[in-house]
C-alpha cells in the first residue's frame, strides 16, 4: 500500500468514525423511541385483548338490542348459508344480532374465550368430531335442555318443531343422550351412509351390486381374481357409522342393548355375527390400506375405490365434495348402497349421519336461542341452507326442494327399502385412557395387518365394554 | 452506602421485567399443570371433580399410557444415537477433511431444520407411501410388488418409520454445532498428533471429543427435549397415533386423552409424569456424562 493510498485509507477511516460518532446520538434516539413504541404498542395489544370482554358488556347494556352468539363449524356445505341464515333471522326479528363465529377449526377459536367464561348461546358441531367438544358437555351435563323446543312453533309457520321434523331424529341416543326422554341436542343436517362404489366398474364388469353378504363373500373372490380387492376405508373412525349399521342388521332388537354396554351382550349370537363379518371384511381390505388410514391420508384408501383398486368403502355423501377433483378411472360413476343383508330379504341398513346444535348451559340468551334454533326448522332457513350449501334439514316437506337426480339418489336410500339407523354407543362418564372409537373401531387396523386376532379384539371389547357401562349416565 | 442502594433497585428493575414474565409464563403454567393433574375434568367447562391422585392410578395401570411410554425411551435412545454418530462423523468430515463443497454440504444437511415439521411429514408420507412411494418402489425392484410393506400401517414397523423421519430432520443440527465447536480446536494439536504418528480415527477419539465434551454434553439435554417434541409433531402429522395405537408417543398420548377424551386432568397427569420423566433423563445424563474439563 502507498503513502498516499495509505493515508487515504487512515482518512477515510477517520472520517467514517466521525460520520459514525455523529451519527451515534442520533441512532440512540432513534432506538429509544422505536422501543417506546414498540413497548406502547404491545401494552394497546394486551389492553386491547383485556377489554374485549368488557366491550361485549357495554353492548349488552346499551339499548334493547339483544346479541345472540352463534358458533358454527364450518364443514363441507361453507359459511355463506350460516351467514345468510343469520342476517334472515335478524330481518324477521327485530332488534336481534346475531354474532357468528364460524370456523373450520371452531373448538380453537370458541374454548380459549369458554375458559375466560364468554359462552356461546349455541352452538352447531356434531359428535364424533375428533375434539369431543359435544361428547364432553354431554358428559358433564352441562346442556341445556331443549325439549320446550319441540313444542314451540316454528317461527312464521303453524306447525310445531316436533311434528316437523322427521320421525326419529329426535328419538334416539345422540339427541337425548341421558336416556330419560328429554331432548338436549337437536337434530340439523343429515345425510345417509354407506357403502360408495364404483357403478361404472360394475356395469363394465356385468358384476351386481350385492344385496346379501354371502353374495359380497363370493364378489369379493371373483374382484381378487381380477386383482381388484373388495373393501378398503378412509380411517378406522369411518366405522362407527358401518358398525352400527351392521348390529342393527346383526342384532335386532338386541341393538339397543349393545348401546349401552349391557352385560354378556357381546355374547350374543347377534354380536359374534356383526364381529365374524368384520373380521371377514378384513381378510378382504385392500393390503395398504392401514398405512394410509390417518387423517392424512386417508383420502389415498379413497382414490382406490376410483382407481378400480377397491370396489367398496364405508363413507358419507361428503365423499364426492371431497374427491370432486381426484383423478377418476375411465367411465367413474359413483354408486352408492345400503349395507348387505345378513340373509336373503333379511334387513338392510344404512346409517343416518347428522350434525347436532345445541345449548351450553352457561349460555346468556337461552330463550332467544331456543327462538332462534326453532328458526332453523322453518322453510325459510331449510331452502337457505339447501341452496347456498346443499345441507339437507331432517323436515318434513324437505324431499320437494331437492330437486337435483344425484342429491336424490342419496336420499332416496331409505324410500328403496333401507332401514335407518341414527342411535349411537350411550354416552358415559368420561373414562381416562378409553374411548368407542379405541376399543371398538381402531383395532380394525390391526384385523387387516394381522396384528391382532378377532378373539384378541372381541376379548377387548368385552374387557372394555365392562368398564363402559359401569360409567353410563 | 446509598450508591449502593441506588445500584441495587437499577438491578432490580432491570431484572424484574424478564424475572416476571419468566414466572408467569414459565413457572405458574407449570404448577398449574400439577394442580390440574388431580381433578376430573372435561376441559371445556366448569365442572371440575378433585380426584386426588386417581388420575396417576389409572395412569399406572394403562396399557396405552406404557406403550407410549415404551415408543418414547425407543425413540429418545435410538434417535440420539444415531443422529448424535451421524452429527459427530460428518462435523469432522466436514471440518477436518480438505473436500470440495463443504459449505454446500453443510447447507444440504442443514436444510431439513429450517423445514416446517409438516412439510417434513408430507415428504415422509410420500417416500413411505406403500404404492407409489420412493421407498417401496426402490425395494420392489428386488422383491416385486406383492406385498409391499407399510412403513406406515405396520404396527411393529411403524416407530422406526418415525425414528428415520426424525434422524434425517435433526442430523444438520448438531452437525452444524459440532461443527462449530471443533472449529475452535487448535490446528497445532492435530499437528503434533500427525508427528507423533497418531491417525485420523485415534485423533478423533483422543483430541476432537475430549475437547468440544462440553457441547456434547449440552447437545444430549437437547436430544431428550427435542426428541419428545418433535415426535409428537410427526406423530400427530404423519399417523396420529396410529395404527392402533402403535406410534402413540408420550404428548400424543397426553393430546388424545386431553383434548379428545375429554380427560383434561388424566392428561395433564400424563404432562406431570412426561416433565418428571424429561428432568430426571436429562439429570441422569448431565451426572453420567461429567468429566473434567480440558481447557485448550
Amino acid at each position: 500500500m502507498g503513502i498516499e493510498k495509505l493515508s487515504d485509507f487512515v482518512y477515510s477511516k477517520t472520517k467514517r468514525n466521525k460520520s459514525l460518532n455523529k451519527g451515534g446520538p442520533t441512532i440512540m434516539k432513534k432506538k429509544k423511541l422505536i422501543s417506546l413504541l414498540l413497548v406502547a404498542s404491545m401494552a394497546f395489544s394486551l389492553a386491547a385483548c383485556g377489554s374485549s370482554g368488557g366491550d361485549d358488556k357495554d353492548a349488552d347494556k346499551g339499548g334493547d338490542e339483544k346479541t345472540l352468539k352463534v358458533a358454527a363449524v364450518e364443514t363441507a356445505y361453507g359459511a355463506d348459508m350460516w351467514k345468510e341464515v343469520c342476517s334472515a333471522f335478524e330481518k324477521s326479528h327485530e332488534g336481534v344480532k346475531v354474532e357468528l363465529t364460524i370456523d373450520k377449526k371452531l373448538e380453537d377459536v370458541i374454548n380459549p374465550q369458554m375458559k375466560s367464561g364468554e359462552y356461546p348461546d349455541v352452538i352447531l358441531r356434531a359428535v364424533g368430531a375428533e375434539s369431543g367438544i359435544t361428547e364432553t358437555f354431554v358428559k358433564d351435563n352441562n346442556l341445556v335442555d331443549l325439549t320446550d323446543v319441540l313444542d314451540m312453533t316454528v317461527p312464521g309457520e303453524e306447525v310445531t318443531v316436533g311434528d316437523k321434523i322427521l320421525p326419529g331424529f329426535v328419538e334416539n341416543t345422540i339427541t337425548n343422550p341421558y336416556g330419560d326422554g328429554k331432548t338436549y341436542l337437536m337434530p340439523m343436517f343429515y345425510g345417509p351412509c354407506g357403502l360408495f362404489y364404483n357403478a361404472g366398474l360394475f356395469e363394465e364388469k356385468g358384476w351386481d351390486v350385492p344385496t346379501t353378504w354371502d353374495e359380497m363373500w363370493a364378489l369379493g373372490d371373483k374382484a381378487k381374481e381380477e386383482g381388484i380387492a373388495l373393501f378398503t376405508y378412509p380411517t378406522t373412525g369411518y366405522f362407527d357409522a358401518f358398525f352400527y349399521a351392521l348390529m342393527h342388521e346383526t342384532m335386532g332388537d338386541d341393538f339397543s342393548k349393545a348401546l349401552t354396554y349391557e352385560d354378556g351382550i357381546w355374547d350374543t349370537e347377534g354380536a359374534k355375527q356383526a364381529f365374524d363379518i368384520v373380521a371377514k371384511l378384513a381378510t378382504y381390505t385392500e393390503k395398504t390400506t392401514p398405512a394410509n388410514a390417518n387423517d392424512n391420508d386417508f383420502r389415498k384408501n379413497q382414490q382406490l375405490v376410483l382407481d378400480n383398486k377397491a370396489l367398496f368403502m364405508p363413507n358419507g355423501n361428503w365423499v364426492i365434495g371431497e374427491m370432486e377433483d381426484a383423478p377418476k378411472a375411465d367411465g367413474f360413476e359413483w354408486g352408492f348402497t345400503a349395507l348387505p343383508a345378513v340373509k336373503e330379504g333379511g334387513e338392510r341398513a344404512s346409517y343416518t349421519f347428522f350434525e347436532q346444535i345445541w345449548m351450553p348451559a352457561e349460555a346468556k340468551e337461552q330463550d332467544l336461542g331456543k327462538e332462534f334454533i326453532a328458526y332453523l326448522y322453518s322453510d325459510e332457513a331449510a331452502k337457505i341452507f339447501f341452496d347456498k350449501g346443499g345441507a339437507v334439514q331432517p323436515i318434513e316437506g324437505m324431499s320437494d326442494m331437492i330437486t337435483d337426480d344425484n342429491t336424490k339418489l342419496y336420499y332416496s336410500i331409505y324410500d328403496t327399502g333401507a332401514v335407518a339407523v341414527m342411535d349411537a354407543f350411550a354416552a358415559t362418564e368420561p373414562i381416562e385412557g378409553l374411548t368407542t372409537r379405541s376399543t371398538f373401531f381402531d383395532p380394525v387396523n390391526s384385523l387387516v395387518t394381522g396384528d391382532k386376532t378377532e378373539q384378541d379384539w372381541i376379548d377387548q371389547i368385552k374387557a372394555d365394554s365392562a368398564k363402559f357401562h359401569e360409567a353410563l349416565k | 452506602m446509598k450508591a449502593r442502594k441506588g445500584k441495587g433497585l437499577f438491578v432490580f428493575c432491570c431484572l424484574a421485567p424478564a424475572a416476571i414474565l419468566f414466572i408467569v409464563f414459565m413457572i405458574l403454567p407449570t404448577i398449574d399443570i400439577f394442580r390440574m393433574s388431580m381433578f376430573k375434568w372435561g376441559g371445556y367447562t366448569d365442572n371440575k371433580t378433585f380426584v386426588g391422585l386417581d388420575n396417576f392410578k389409572i395412569l399406572f395401570k394403562s396399557d396405552k399410557f406404557y406403550q407410549a411410554f415404551q415408543n418414547s425411551i425407543l425413540l429418545i435412545v435410538l434417535v440420539t444415537l444415531v443422529t448424535f454418530t451421524f452429527a459427530l462423523v460428518f462435523a469432522y468430515i466436514l471440518s477436518r477433511e480438505k473436500i470440495k463443497g463443504k459449505t454446500f454440504f453443510s447447507v444440504i444437511f442443514y436444510i431439513p431444520n429450517i423445514l416446517s415439521v409438516v412439510v417434513i411429514s408430507a415428504i415422509f408420507s410420500a417416500i413411505y407411501d406403500p404404492n407409489l412411494g420412493l421407498l417401496n418402489s426402490f425395494l420392489n425392484l428386488f422383491k416385486g410388488a406383492e406385498n409391499p410393506t407399510l412403513w406406515l400401517g405396520d404396527q411393529k414397523i411403524v416407530i422406526y418409520s418415525i425414528v428415520i423421519a426424525l434422524v434425517w430432520q435433526a442430523i444438520g443440527y448438531y452437525m452444524v454445532m459440532y461443527m462449530a465447536s471443533m472449529a475452535n480446536v487448535p490446528e497445532s494439536l492435530y499437528e503434533s498428533a500427525a508427528l507423533e504418528g497418531a491417525g485420523k480415527i485415534r485423533q478423533f477419539f483422543t483430541i476432537t471429543i475430549p475437547l468440544i465434551w462440553t457441547n456434547i454434553r449440552t447437545t444430549l439435554t437437547f436430544f431428550v427435549i427435542s426428541t419428545i417434541n418433535m415426535s409428537f409433531l410427526l406423530v400427530k402429522a404423519m399417523t396420529n397415533g396410529g395404527p392402533d395405537g402403535a406410534s402413540n408417543v408420550f404428548l400424543s398420548y397426553m393430546y388424545q386423552e386431553a383434548y379428545t377424551n375429554s380427560s383434561y386432568g388424566y392428561g395433564m397427569a400424563i404432562g406431570v409424569m412426561v416433565f418428571l420423566f424429561s428432568f430426571a433423563l436429562a439429570g441422569i445424563l448431565n451426572v453420567a456424562t461429567k468429566r473434567q474439563e480440558i481447557e485448550f
